[in-house]
């Protein structure tokens, strides 16, 4: 093992039982304790001195000290911490792989959204040159780079080049899995690497709002996915409260939930074709694919006066 | 709303069983979804949504809950 990897900062979750608190997230270094936090209820100030005190202590030391340490149902916090760590050892508790977000800290005004490009250079040329012409000062590709055409190889092989921030959509992750649909053109296993590493969310400014974009519920089933992620509760209430946002009779469940929102702005790729909606002071955007059945096309989400803005723009031909 | 539910007298207590969902979680959406609510906060006693985006009178809720206990145990 290199230096580097001895390094490595490995993130944990444990989703507890019989206590108040529902998970542990904790990070390991080189065997020691870091970034302790109970998650989901039980006792602030409590759970803050233990994760004061432990922080930096050997993982065994750990373990001596906290386990069968007795609060209710014959457990505790740090008894339930003492058991995530003896998971890690035994190697049953695997390091965590939660989504990949991407972040741009500037302020933006324009941001041009497009979904589902599927392998179409094409279409994604007369994007290009779209993009060109109304200068956005970002674009974002809300995934399914990849799509059932012969070009995916070579096409992959050019988007390296892109400014377009380009996030992984479901299938994009299939095909990084190897579990891409059958019948869909082979990858090779570098363009397939390529796609593992996308991002897979973005956080960004519009104005003097957060914003984020996230491409499908994929996101939810990957490996160490918490409801407590950042932005998890963003990606909960689209795709598993509002169903993409179809089920309006929701809305005023959602409206109750959007205080605890860290984004005003929610842009997101599933369930069908484009619409804005504003619930509870947030923007809810779902943007449509370029090369979808209707005439292909992307957006354009403008800020001004504290107002969202999504103008849809049609390809044109040349 | 739990907090309506857990201050009941020690009696109503003793008959019920409070469990609430964190509708931060998929967990607790899914329930709210089988539920068919729509609002928050809400109140669902034996599976069935009784209370929606209000919080009842403690003596409204004492009496929905007797009036569900005694039916059981008659039917019983």
């Amino acid at each position: 093992m290199s230096a580097t990897e001895a390094a490595k900062v490995q993130r944990f979750i444990y989703r507890t039982t019989g206590v108040c608190p529902q998970e542990i997230h904790f990070q390991l270094q080189e065997n020691r304790l870091k970034n302790v936090r109970f998650i989901g209820g039980g006792c602030p100030g409590n759970a803050q001195l233990v994760s004061r005190l432990l922080e930096d202590q050997l993982l065994d030391t750990v373990v001596e000290k906290l386990d069968g340490i007795a609060c209710r149902n014959d457990t505790s916090c740090p008894d339930q911490l003492a058991a995530a760590l003896l998971a890690v050892r035994s190697g049953e508790l695997a390091p965590m792989e939660s989504f990949r977000l991407h972040r741009i800290e500037e302020p933006l005004h324009r941001i041009g959204v497009v979904a589902d490009p599927a392998g179409q250079p094409g279409l994604w040329e007369r994007l290009l040159a779209e993009l060109g012409r109304r200068r956005p000062d970002a674009a974002i590709c809300m995934g399914n780079i990849t799509g059932d055409a012969a070009e995916n190889e070579d096409w992959i092989r050019d988007l390296g080049k892109t400014d377009v921030i380009l996030l992984q959509g479901e299938r994009d992750w299939r095909y990084a899995l190897r579990e891409e649909p059958a019948g869909l053109p082979p990858l090779s296993n570098r363009r397939r690497d390529w796609l593992l590493r996308l991002p897979q969310a973005l956080r960004f400014r519009l104005g003097e709002r957060i914003g984020v974009a996230f491409t499908g519920d994929f996101l939810q089933h990957l490996q160490g996915f918490s409801d407590f992620d950042p932005f998890a509760l963003e990606m909960n209430m689209v795709f598993s409260m509002t169903c993409c946002m179809q089920d309006t009779s929701v809305f005023p469940a959602l409206e109750a939930m959007t205080p605890q929102f860290e984004a005003g702005i929610v842009v997101f790729a599933q369930g069908g074709g484009w619409g804005h909606w504003q619930v509870g002071g947030v923007d809810f955007v779902r943007v449509g694919p370029l090369a979808g059945p209707r005439k292909p096309g992307w957006g354009m989400l403008e800020e001004h006066a504290g107002q969202l803005r999504l103008e849809r723009i049609p390809l044109s031909r040349d | 709303m739990a907090e309506s539910v857990k201050v009941l007298p020690q009696e109503i207590q003793e008959i019920i069983e409070v469990r609430e969902w964190d509708m931060r979680t998929r967990e607790g959406v899914q329930r709210f979804r089988e539920l068919k609510a729509k609002s928050l906060p809400s109140v669902a006693l034996d599976d069935e949504l009784v209370y929606e985006s209000l919080i009842p009178m403690q003596e409204e809720m004492i009496a929905e809950i007797q009036r569900r206990f005694t039916a059981k145990n008659r039917d019983e």
